[in-house]
């Protein structure tokens, strides 16, 4: 079949219009008889079609055309932080666009994929772009922080410290730059809501603190009744590794207690 | 910057850049009909219309005559069961004109979906069917190896 009228019949289809297809399967039929000219001609007199217009730059958002409809595409691993290490800033910052680019397209075809009730094939590729992206950004970091630390004797990070909230939780507070300092600006002293107090906070914290508590002290009670039932069923067990898994039980005390001692009768040495 | 933490604005040089932006655009099918020069795009909610501009520009080499953004509401979903009520994301949607040189009008991906798919069922069929092959020869047989015999 000659390739105009493959073209001719994909556009069919994607216009989908049932007189235009009748026409031409019986072109196929007799196809001998006409040349791919006379198809081309057929094709221009008034036969309104609407081809999807491909933008070269705007298809970077789409997988590749032989991906599409496809079960399975297989590719290979993320970035491994160690292999990034070794790469310069400008083949790291190249890299970075390529991922950037990477991740739209297969958001573009996920997103599609699911209007369309389609099965998005291998959706671990997003995961797979997601790890590289944040290894090549630590790697960033270090040398971020290596360079300020060298330079200027601090990291360079956000500088942040811990604060209490409304509430009276502690939580990071990061900081960032104002025009105006601190004692002038008064907006900003009354947005952040650092004080606390109030009837009803200080009964929140008693419960919350209670409940806390609770789950520390049923924690230990667990750790030690465990050890005791180990110590029951199993008198010659190592104490060492006992220890070294419950660090906070006191066993050499436990062993003492009756509760750690079997059903039966201990051999009396003669 | 890699720490993500952005210097406040002041006048003069050197301008503030971006050297690893970690926003996201998706190329989204849109659900009116539009210009052949116009694209929608779901994107990030925290960019601009400048940011978008420069993010196709710069990115991706596509010449911007004009971007106008809107934030669509995610949707509340109240659970039959329970009563309570979910919502899903915001979404910021672009609309992005390009010249009028430039078309582009969204593909179908799925038009040999039915094609490949029918391919596919024949190749399993073949197999499965060399196998009930293979297990009626051996019937007789049990346990014999696939090589055993030709």
């Amino acid at each position: 079949m000659s390739s105009t009228l493959i073209k001719c019949l994909n556009i069919a289809k994607t216009v989908g219009r049932v007189t235009f297809k009748n026409f031409l399967t019986a072109s196929q039929n007799q196809l001998p008889s006409l040349s791919p000219a006379a198809v081309g001609g057929l094709l221009k007199c008034g036969v309104h079609t609407t081809a999807p217009v491909r933008n070269e730059r705007l298809m970077e958002f789409f997988d590749d055309p032989k991906h599409w409809s496809e079960n399975e595409v297989k590719v290979g691993r993320a970035w491994k932080a160690d292999e990034l290490r070794i790469k310069s800033n400008k083949e790291l910052h190249q890299l970075w666009y390529i991922l950037l680019k990477e991740r739209n397209m297969l958001l573009t075809m996920e997103h599609e994929c699911n209007d369309k009730m389609e099965i998005f094939p291998n959706p671990e590729r997003i995961d797979k772009v997601k790890i590289s992206m944040e290894n090549l950004e630590t790697v960033v970091r270090e040398r971020n922080k290596a360079y300020h630390l060298l330079e200027t004797g601090e990291t360079g990070e956000r500088p942040q410290r811990q604060v209490n909230n409304a509430f009276g939780l502690r939580c990071t507070y990061k900081s960032c730059e104002h025009v105006l300092p601190p004692f002038m600006n008064t907006k900003w002293i009354k947005s952040r809501n650092l004080a606390y107090g109030g009837r009803a906070v200080h009964k929140f914290l008693l419960k919350y603190r209670e409940k806390l508590y609770n789950a520390k002290r049923k924690a230990k009670n667990r750790a030690r009744n465990e050890v005791m039932m180990i110590l029951r069923r199993n008198p010659n067990f190592d104490l060492e590794l006992l220890k070294r898994k419950y660090a906070d039980v006191d066993i050499d005390k436990l062993r003492r207690t009756d509760k750690t001692r079997g059903h039966f009768v201990p051999k009396v040495d003669a | 910057m890699s720490t993500r933490w952005y210097p406040i604005y002041q006048r003069g040089n050197p301008q503030l850049r971006v050297f690893l932006p970690n926003f996201w655009m998706k190329l989204v099918r849109p659900t009116e009909e539009q210009p052949a020069n116009v694209v929608t795009f779901a994107v990030s909610t925290e960019m601009t219309k400048h940011d978008v501009k420069n993010y196709l520009e710069k990115i991706y080499k596509l010449p911007v005559v004009d971007v106008r953004t809107r934030i669509a509401l995610g949707e509340t979903k109240r659970d039959q069961t329970y009563g309570y009520v979910t919502k899903k994301d915001d979404v910021k949607y672009a609309y992005v004109t390009m010249p009028k040189t430039e078309a582009f009008t969204f593909p179908d991906i799925f038009v040999n979906k039915a094609e490949k798919q029918e391919k596919e069922e024949k190749s399993l069929d073949e197999s499965k069917a060399g196998f009930r092959r293979f297990l009626d020869r051996n019937k007789k047989r049990p346990g014999t190896p696939g090589w055993y015999s030709i």
